[in-house]
Formats: structure tokens, sequence, C-alpha cells
């Protein structure tokens, strides 16, 4: 979250990708860093460890969501849930 | 600031509960006149800032901070303690807002040294880090308190530590300068011994060292210091795998008089720790490969940057066990060990109310 903050502040589009367990964090550092609708991805818990072949799984699905994201042609899960 | 309205102080300490404001122990009701009291020990304005703290990024008053020190149970005469504490861990070096939204369990270990540590009470032997000291509980439960209720970490949606430890509650002591061989460790930072300083690094729960000295035996202090570098050079720990960090080190008296006795220096036992804490990396490969890096697996790889990454503290009783605190060693600054002068010079006695 802090890390596409940062790239947020130099004019770069991003998404965040955050973890379930993370999600509630994820939306207090947002809002704390005055950023609430910064565009993030919610994923499964855990992606660390989980293996090469379902990190390349998760990978495959979810890079055309982070691409439609980043072009603004699809909503991000933070602004599907506003 | 708002106000809180209760019937009486049963039902304002419900109501704190209620809000998420306390550490989950009964807190002291901060009415009005208390906190007045509390700001007075400052002699500051209550709405100066002593900076903006994560993750929530509120900014830090002397008045918010006096709440939260009045609700942790302190004296007046804590309060300059716990503003230093504070500006200690909201100096940029600290990394709050990550320290306090890691997985890791780190805390701030408080250290308090120089003659208010003498005139507070702080404890620094047997049972320091452990009940029954009442400044030691309360000076580290109102640094807790602000964290929380001034920087939002609130466990589980902010502070993500997964298991965390009983040192989140309070986690303050002194050294017991009197029974140490050496200088306090704000002396050796380069403060004067009449200058108050809190120590601050962000810790572990401390890890029990087992010792038993030998006056028979010559080795017997470089056994002490090879027991004491294995537990810092623990393969479970972070600073382990990341090779980075800070740790701090309670010998207890008995421990420290067997290296001073045998002619170490302060310094003389951080280097030494530094040089003996070291793992193979195929040891480490073998554990963590993701993190033990590229290289010979013979590799002897220091736990610690430098010797000056220890934090060396004579403190507990005397007996058979000392402690090491390993640390988070994340940020981007490495979890080091910061020291801060307490502010008293403009300190004025809190009048008594009759």
């Amino acid at each position: 979250m802090r890390d596409g903050i940062e790239l947020a502040r130099r004019d770069r589009a991003v998404v965040a990708l955050v973890t379930e367990p993370f999600w509630p964090q994820g939306d207090l550092i947002a809002l704390s860093n005055g950023m609430p609708d910064i565009p993030r991805l919610r994923l499964p818990h855990p992606v660390a460890g989980s293996g090469a072949e379902a990190m390349a799984r998760l990978a495959t699905e979810l890079a055309p969501r982070i691409v439609a994201v980043l072009r603004g042609e699809a909503d991000a899960d933070n602004a599907a849930a506003a | 600031m708002s106000t809180l309205t209760a019937r009486d102080e049963a039902d304002a300490l419900t109501q704190l509960h209620a809000m998420g404001c306390t550490d989950g122990l009964p807190v002291v009701i901060p009415t009005p006149e208390r906190v007045d009291r509390m700001v007075l020990a400052a002699v500051a304005d209550p709405t100066t800032s002593l900076g903006v703290m994560g993750p929530l990024g509120a900014v830090t008053t002397i008045e918010q901070v006096a709440v939260n020190t009045v609700m942790a149970g302190c004296d007046p005469d804590h309060f300059p303690i716990v503003v230093a504490t504070l500006q200690a861990l909201l100096r940029p070096e600290y990394d709050l807002s990550e320290a306090q939204s890691t997985t890791h369990s780190t805390t701030p270990l408080v250290v308090v040294s120089g003659p208010l540590a003498t005139a507070c009470g702080i404890a620094g032997g047997f049972g320091a880090l452990g009940p029954g000291h009442r400044a030691n509980a309360s000076i580290g439960r109102a640094v807790r308190l602000c964290l929380m209720n001034i920087g939002g970490a609130k466990p589980g949606v902010s502070d993500m530590a997964l298991l965390g430890h009983p040192g989140k509650f309070t986690m303050c002591l002194t050294e017991d300068v009197d029974a140490s061989p050496w200088e306090p460790c704000s002396v050796a930072a380069g403060f004067d011994p009449l200058d108050s300083v809190v120590t601050v690094v962000g810790v572990e729960a401390p890890h029990s060292v087992v010792f038993v000295d030998d006056a028979d035996d010559p080795d017997s202090p470089q056994r002490l210091l090879r027991v004491v570098a294995r537990a810092i050079a623990n393969p479970g720990s972070n600073n382990a795998f990341f090779r980075t960090g800070s740790v701090a080190v309670a010998l207890n008296p008995e421990h420290a008089a067997v290296l001073g006795k045998a002619g170490f220096g302060r310094a003389d036992v951080q280097r030494e720790l530094h040089r003996l804490a070291t793992n193979r990396r195929g040891d480490l490969h073998a554990l963590n490969p993701a993190f033990a890096g590229r290289g010979d697996p013979d590799d002897e790889l220091a736990t610690l940057p430098s010797p000056d990454h220890v934090l060396l503290l004579v403190a507990g009783g005397g007996g058979l066990y000392s402690s090491v605190f390993p640390s988070w060693s994340a940020g981007a600054h490495a979890n080091p060990i910061l020291h801060q002068r307490i502010d008293i010079d403009q300190a004025c006695a809190i009048p008594v109310r009759s």
C-alpha cells in the first residue's frame, strides 16, 4: 500500500495489491495518506510461499485486471465496494 | 479535542473500552483537571506538536499525550519521560508508521538513564520488566496508549503484529548503574552523566540466556560471550536472516561482573558480541532459503552490521539469566538505537491539591 502511495505521489498510475487480511489496513493507510481512492485489488492470502505454480496462476489471472484498472477501463475492488 | 461526557467514572471507563481507546485494561479517567495537571508538567502549550504519528498520520500534541499519560496511570513527574520517548519515536529514523504496521511483534523498549530515572523510581533490578514497578509500568503503558490512540495502531486493523507479546503493553526500565561495571548506555552514547536520557529501540520480547560462571575456568568470560552471541544469532530471528538491525542485551549484574572483572569494557563486549554472533550461510539457507542470499555456503555471516548495533544494558537481578532482545530489523532505517535527552530544564514543581 505504501509503495503504491509513494508511486502515486510521483504521478505514476498505480494499483496496490492487498491480500484479504490486510484490506482494512490498506484502507487506513490510504485514508491517512490522503489518498482514500487509490486503486487497489484484493488478493487471496497468503501469496508469499504459495509456490511458483500458484503464484504464476494468480499473476496470469490478475494481470489483465491490473492493466485494465491502470488504463481506467475497469474499477478497482475498492471502487466497486464504495 | 473532543470531550467525553459520562455519568461517572465507571460509565466513562465503559465508554473508553467501547471506543477502543484502552489497551484492554482499566485506565485512569482523563478528566480535564487531571489532563491539565499533566500538561503543567511539560511546561508547554498544550497545542504544541511533537510531530505526525503514523500510521494514522495524526498530529501529536502535548495535550493528546497528556490524556494518554493520565490514562496509563502516570504521575506528572513521568510526563517529560513520555514526551521524550515520543520525540525519539517520531524521528524519521524510527520508521514508526512501518513499525506500527508490520506483522512482526516489534515494540519500543524504553531505557531511561540519568537523574530522572532515579527520581521517578524507575526500576532496573529484579523483575524490572515485570509487574510491580509503577513508574516502569505506567511510562511504558503511556507510550503504548499514545501509539494506539494518536498513531492509530489497532490490532488486526492497522497494527498487524501476528501475535504480539506482553511487552507491547509496556516495556520500560532503567539500568542498574550501581551494579554495573560500566558507564550508563547514555554516557557511552555521548551524554553527560547528569543528563536524563531516553534510549529507544524496537524489539521483540526478551529471550532468556542461561549461563553459569566458573571462577576456576579462565575461559568463563568467553563462554558467556559465546552463549549470548548464540542467542543474538538465533536463526529464528529477523536479525539472523536480514543481517541488519539492532539488538538489546540485558546482562544481569553477575554476568556483567564476570566480564568486567576480566577487563572487558562496554565497547569490548559490544565488539565481541558482534564478532561472535554469526551464522553459516549454508545453515541459514537450509532453514529459510528465500532470506539466506546467494554465496558460499561456508560464509560466516555477521548477524549485526556493527558493534554499535548492540544496545548493552546491565539490568535485572543477579543470577543465572540474562536476556537478548532481537529486533524487527526492517524499515528504511533498519531498526536503529535512538537516544533523546529529556527536557526537564523547563520543568516546574507540580502543585499539590489540598
